[in-house]
């Protein structure tokens, strides 16, 4: 009886048991990474824009700077160096991270409809094992998981020109978005077969933002938040999770006394452990701080159009742990950025340099990310 | 303001566009190669090729990742058994023509059951056959390697086996294929020719010449011609050879020459067999077959076999937990027999002994082992591959199935039955026979299967 009761309480264990999935770099843990939803010109000043660029899906306020229709589109991909014990490896991540489109309404008030990623965990990890059968028979295994996909925000803002010193803007999130988790197993022993599993997680969830932009002579501010409703994650019509849509607030300050210019500083918080109970007991989110100090400054001019110069500092914790420790990230951005074809093409170009590093893991990862904005007036 | 996206503003007409106006196709050109080269350069960038693989870091940055295995060996098989005579008389891709003593003794036959009358003369033009230069048999057979070769030489001769003229005694037409019957037949009598061969002149091809007399009565009489092998070994050495079939498109042949002219064609006749009459699917194997006069082996229900002669096929049936079949994933599927030594014959010849599938369904549609048995796959079908043993070996052999027992993943067995034959690849073709211990036998010695899967995981969330 007592053996039996034994074996039920470990068969128990082990089908409860998962193992925590990660991947083999400090920034695409859990979830994956937070690509931070901004926009190239924001990107360009480390981010200290993002309450006050009607570009970045972060602010509903600010999408009623939007003066005539306009369609959004970024492209980033992101070259990332990963340093351990074990030796250095290169990978190349392609990104779409924005794409949105806005139209005046009338009444003072701009609609804008899009999608940015809030979580992007695409990666590849390949790796070599021992599996030991019994006391005698073992086999090498060579395992692979494919990851694709991400965790999106699709947004429909709505703002408002309520003075020509304040704007005010809402909005409405739903969280949606897939992963493809592929795995793959396969062994040098040729009495093994080699298989595979896969699956579509799909999320769905949703969230209400609210923001405000004050705009003075010198100086703007804005401020935003996002509640987060509920999330879950499933594979067709079952649920395996439940959480919360992390919630967020941000504030930025720019001094815009310098024509055509912008200094600014931003603070955000993102309540990221809200995701903790999406994934397995392994997984754990950490609420981080998201702080930032950029320029925009108007360069030179190439016959008629400004150039428009910018740069940033910017530091911030991932959402994920790695082996147990908080990721923290510091990177330095550049940027430019200028119009096309009287004024109907907005194009702006980014560089970002991060360094990520974990106390107490010995590993480290430096990336640059190249992001490329369109903006056009049809 | 820079805030205010004001450079997004139609303007009214540009300083650059005033002052252009007159080359302002050129203005215009500018602007759209810029904006060209700039939308180039985005889709550029965008093509460039994703590199995502990564794991050096691993395990300390991806622990716990790789799925665990599961090991079981269990007593799976509910049902074992051998049947004798598959293939079927006919059906052998060659012919063992075998001498051993007391220990095993075959015959080939071979049938010519259409004799041509005419022949191609020097001008081309067909002339009634009235007397034959040379008869033969030409016998197309598998060369042995050097270590199968006879050490001394051997005999082959060929007799006349038909069931007609009178002398045939009790033979009669519906016994034609009977190995006691056709043994009656093997007498000086019925001699045709005989040859024999040196070690080294055993080649690819055989020809015994035939007295023409006696084939020339067969063809003037409109009669059938049906051959008996006989292979006499030195004594105290046992010898056996495969002689090609109608199966493997190598038939032994019968050629006349019916002409001294040499510009006249020779006569070429392949086998060919009428009886069952208007049976063809019954008569058409019969065109060649092998029978056994001496040395079949019995087998004990302690044993399942395979090879041997007659030829034999064995059937395993499974049962296995649905838990472990439909709900995780096999990796591996290891069919475990323990062999004994069979010293009868070839104990040291090698053969190859292969698992594979049942293609009928048992149960109500079929309850006839030996049915079952002759719908089977092929040597490598379903990717299961074959194990080479002498009769002579003995130990736990490991035959993977895994790549079958994975089609009866979420099927029934009336669907997928759960049962695997075991052939060789020689089967009726060599004399050797491998045994294995049946479920029948001790524990110890009973067959068993081994799986290793990976259970169902949720995998996925992080």
């Amino acid at each position: 009886m007592m053996s039996r009761n034994l074996l039920a309480a470990a068969a128990a264990v082990v089908a409860l048991s998962s193992p925590a999935f990660a991947q083999a770099n400090l920034s695409t843990q859990g979830y994956g990474f937070p690509t931070g939803q901004f926009s190239t010109r924001t990107w360009g000043t480390g981010g200290s824009l993002a309450e006050l660029d009607p570009l970045s899906p972060i602010n509903p306020a600010s999408v009623a700077l939007h003066p005539t229709r306009l369609v959004n589109f970024q492209i980033e991909p992101e070259f990332r160096t990963v340093s351990s014990a074990n030796g250095t490896e290169r990978t190349t991540t392609a990104r779409y991270p924005n794409v949105f489109g806005a139209l005046p309404i009338g009444g003072n008030m701009v609609v804008a409809f899009g999608a940015s990623t809030l979580l992007d965990r695409t990666s590849t990890t390949v790796f070599n094992t021992t599996q030991f059968l019994n006391a005698k028979d073992s086999v090498p295994m060579s395992t692979r998981y494919r990851i694709d996909g991400a965790m999106a925000d699709v947004r429909l803002a709505l703002g408002y020109n309520a003075k020509s010193w304040l704007r005010l803007g809402v909005g409405a999130h739903a969280i949606t978005g897939h992963n493809l988790v592929a795995i793959t197993q396969s062994f040098n022993d040729s009495s093994f077969t080699s298989f595979e599993q896969s699956l579509v997680l799909g999320f769905s969830g949703a969230a209400a933002s609210a923001g405000v932009q004050l705009v003075g002579k010198s100086f703007s501010a804005g401020l935003s938040a996002r509640a987060g409703g509920d999330l879950k994650v499933s594979v067709e019509d079952t649920t395996l999770a439940r959480a919360k849509v992390p919630t967020r607030f941000g504030a930025s300050l720019a001094y815009t006394g310098i024509a055509n210019s912008a200094i600014a500083i931003r603070t955000s918080k993102d309540n990221w452990s809200s995701l903790g109970d999406l994934g397995t007991n392994g997984l754990k989110g950490v609420d981080s701080w998201d702080s930032s100090i950029g320029a925009d400054i108007a360069g030179p001019k190439m016959g008629s159009r400004i150039l428009f110069l910018r740069g940033g500092f910017r530091t911030r914790t991932l959402p994920f742990q790695a082996n147990g420790h908080d990721v923290t990230e510091n990177s330095v951005t550049g940027g430019f950025g200028t119009t096309f074809a009287n004024g109907r093409v907005l194009t702006d170009f980014a560089t970002i340099y991060a360094r990520r590093s974990a106390d107490n893991v010995p590993a480290n990862e430096h990336a640059w990310t190249l992001s490329i904005g369109i903006a056009v007036r049809p | 303001m820079i805030l205010s996206t004001a450079e997004l503003r139609p303007k009214a007409q540009s300083a650059e566009g005033r002052s252009n106006k007159h080359p302002g196709e050129n203005v215009l050109r500018k602007k759209f190669l810029m904006l060209a080269l700039g939308l180039a350069s985005v889709f550029s960038i965008a093509a460039c090729t994703e590199k995502l693989e990564s794991g050096t870091a691993c395990p300390l940055l991806c622990p716990q990742q790789a799925a665990e295995l599961k090991d079981t060996t269990i007593d799976a098989i509910v049902y074992d058994t051998t049947i004798s005579g598959l293939p079927p008389i006919g059906a052998e891709r060659y012919l063992m023509l075998a001498s051993h003593g007391d220990t095993l003794e075959t015959r080939a036959i071979v049938r010519f059951d259409t004799l041509p009358q005419t022949f191609t003369g020097g001008a081309s033009t067909d002339s009634i056959i009235a007397k034959l230069d040379t008869a033969m048999l030409v016998v197309p057979i598998v060369k042995p390697d050097s270590a199968h070769r006879p050490k001394t030489a051997i005999t082959i001769e060929a007799y006349n086996v038909d069931s007609i003229p009178a002398d045939s005694g009790a033979s009669t037409l519906p016994t034609d294929t009977v190995a006691s019957v056709l043994a009656t037949f093997f007498r000086p009598n019925r001699l045709l020719g005989s040859k024999t061969f040196a070690p080294e002149s055993l080649l690819d091809t055989l020809r015994i010449p035939l007295q023409p007399d006696s084939v020339l009565d067969r063809v003037v009489g409109g009669k059938r011609l049906r051959v008996g092998f006989r292979l006499i070994a030195p004594a105290g050495q046992g010898y056996d050879l495969r002689i090609g079939t109608t199966s493997t498109s190598t038939p032994v042949t019968l050629r006349m020459i019916a002409s001294k002219d040499t510009a006249a064609k020779p006569v070429l006749v392949t086998p060919l067999s009428s009886t069952p009459k208007d049976q063809s699917f019954l008569a058409g194997p019969l065109a060649d077959y092998s029978i056994v006069l001496k040395g079949s082996s019995a087998g004990t229900n302690q044993l399942i076999a395979v090879g041997g002669v007659p030829s034999r096929r064995s059937l395993l049936r499974f049962n296995l937990p649905s838990r472990i079949v439909d709900s995780t994933t096999i990796v591996r599927a290891s069919l475990l027999l323990t062999q004994t030594p069979n010293r009868r014959v070839a104990i040291k010849d090698s053969i190859f002994v292969f698992p594979t599938a049942v293609l009928a369904q048992s149960g109500t549609a079929i309850t006839d082992v030996r049915t079952l048995l002759e719908f089977v796959g092929f040597a490598g079908q379903f990717g299961l591959d074959s194990l080479k043993m002498a009769p002579g070996d003995s130990g736990v052999r490991s035959f993977e199935i895994v790549s079958l027992v994975r089609t009866w993943r979420g099927t029934t067995a009336a669907v997928s039955p759960r049962e695997v034959a075991l052939r060789t690849t020689t089967e009726g073709q060599t004399p050797g026979q491998v045994d294995f211990f049946s479920i029948e036998a001790a524990p110890g010695l009973r067959p068993r299967l081994r799986l290793t899967y990976v259970p169902q995981t949720s995998f996925g969330l992080p």
